[in-house]
């Protein structure tokens, strides 16, 4: 199939650009992975008890679907510009392995996310909680986990539960084991702190006087991170993946018309 | 023929409990989080309620709301027949929170709180020393209370029985079921698109081999 030289040459001037848009695309790819891999929010642990991580397997995969992405690319560059078969048919062939492992990272990291509901959270922090009775080491590591967490999350972002005080007195919970409703109707750190990191007013906190206790819930502070993490493996993985759909169509077509 | 006559007029003397037109009810200004929790509840304080009897000893009787018409005024705080530790088992009601005119002045001053919360004392509820305690109440009720006024052992007044007082029962977290979210439509429309993409790539492949 002869082709004119002005089409080649637009042709191969389009795979390059399109290559080039690809091997940053890997680079930005692999540094959004390591800053959600790296869990600036601290939400590892209340995932990790779960028992279901895939949000962070999406996104090592992604780490490393990063760096092929740039190699292959650099491939794919040089094989355009020698027009050499060979080259080309190695980087299409590794390019559809590639496709294929990221799109498997998007539509984990999507389907996961879908799974993180309040509900999950509500149920995990109430059997978690200040859990006194662990059932093995295992079973401690989660709940130091978790308790952990939580206080931080209940501190920093004065909250309080995950829909709100009302967690705490909706359900029974690990928590509610070893401290009375009298004297817990909900957690200490759901008080407001004064600068000492003691409750402002322990009686008005317990009272649930408007302006000594966190009424809102924490569930937006979980979820904003979880929601920016999962979208954006996913859907940034997508869109890689429909740009690198036309280069290798592209690079196909190319490829047949290269004479021997 | 005088004595007779007299001992018949002691009785009725003891009998002159003034009946005070105040129900007991539950705090609602400010809006509280704790207004009834699973063992305490908040009350309103009785401002200007006592007025007359500036002397008196103020007591919140607790009692069952089935059993709160067995309550006699004649019963004394302090005693086992009023005490926190046999509530409900042995006696049908219980007395606490005592106070004096002078804790409920009146007319309320702005801004002022002024709420009783009964329940709040963890640290007494096993002591039969202390059959005064505030404890935390045994069950979700429903309770009913009322305000008795004692001047030394009699009463002098008392307030109306309050509405019937639940408190919350707790659910088990065993109940909350996290199996229902459905899969969100951006997750099936990635996976079709991305699907469908990776056969047209690999159709393409076999095509130009």
């Amino acid at each position: 199939m002869a082709k004119s030289d002005d089409c080649v040459h637009i042709l191969q001037g389009l795979l390059v650009f399109g290559n080039v848009v690809i091997g940053m695309c890997g680079i930005a790819l692999t540094a959004e992975c390591i800053y959600f891999v790296t869990d600036p929010h601290g939400l590892y642990p209340l995932l990790e008890a779960t028992e279901n991580n895939d949000v962070y397997a999406a996104a090592w995969i992604g780490i490393f679907v990063g760096f092929a992405l740039f190699a292959l690319s650099i491939l794919g560059i040089i094989g355009v510009l020698k027009a050499d078969r060979t080259l080309l048919l190695v980087y299409i062939i590794l390019m559809l392995i590639t496709f294929a492992f990221e799109m498997a990272s998007c539509i984990t990291a999507a389907t996961h996310r879908d799974f993180l509901t309040p509900n999950l959270f509500l149920k995990q922090m109430l059997e978690r909680y200040q859990k006194s009775d662990p059932a093995n080491n295992n079973d401690q590591r989660m709940i130091e986990g978790v308790t952990k967490t939580w206080d931080k999350l209940m501190l920093q972002n004065h909250c309080c539960g995950v829909l709100g005080p009302s967690d705490w007195q909706n359900y029974t919970s690990a928590f509610r084991v070893t401290h009375s409703d009298a004297d817990f109707p909900w957690p200490r750190k759901c008080c407001v702190m004064d600068a000492q990191g003691v409750p402002a007013n322990l009686d008005g906190c317990k009272l649930g006087v408007p302006g000594y206790y966190n009424s809102n819930g924490c569930y937006d502070a979980i979820s904003g991170p979880m929601n920016t993490h999962a979208w954006g493996v996913a859907w940034f993985g997508f869109a890689i993946l429909c740009w690198t759909f036309c280069v290798l169509l592209g690079t196909m077509f190319y490829w047949s018309g290269i004479e021997y | 023929t005088m004595l007779p006559l007299l001992l018949l007029l002691l009785p009725a003397a003891r009998a002159a409990v003034e009946h005070v037109g105040y129900k007991p009810i539950l705090a609602k200004d400010p809006p509280l989080e704790g207004q009834t929790t699973a063992s305490t509840f908040v009350l309103d304080q009785p401002r200007c309620v006592f007025d007359n009897y500036g002397n008196a000893d103020i007591w919140l009787v607790v009692a069952l709301s089935q059993t709160a018409a067995n309550f006699s005024n004649s019963v004394e705080p302090g005693t086992p027949e009023s005490a926190f530790q046999r509530f409900p088992a042995s006696v049908p009601a219980y007395m606490t929170l005592n106070a004096t005119l002078a804790n409920y002045p009146c007319p309320k001053r702005r801004g002022d709180i002024t709420v009783l919360r009964v329940g709040s004392e963890t640290s007494c509820a096993q002591d039969m020393a202390r059959s005064t305690c505030n404890g935390p109440l045994p069950g979700p009720g429903p309770y009913r209370v009322k305000f008795l006024a004692l001047e030394g052992s009699e009463p002098v007044a008392e307030t109306e029985w309050s509405e019937p007082i639940t408190l919350k029962t707790a659910k088990l977290p065993s109940s909350i079921s996290t199996t229902d979210g459905r899969h969100s439509g951006g997750m099936i429309a990635l996976t079709t698109i991305l699907t469908i993409l990776f056969a047209i790539l690999l159709a393409g492949l076999v095509a130009m081999l």
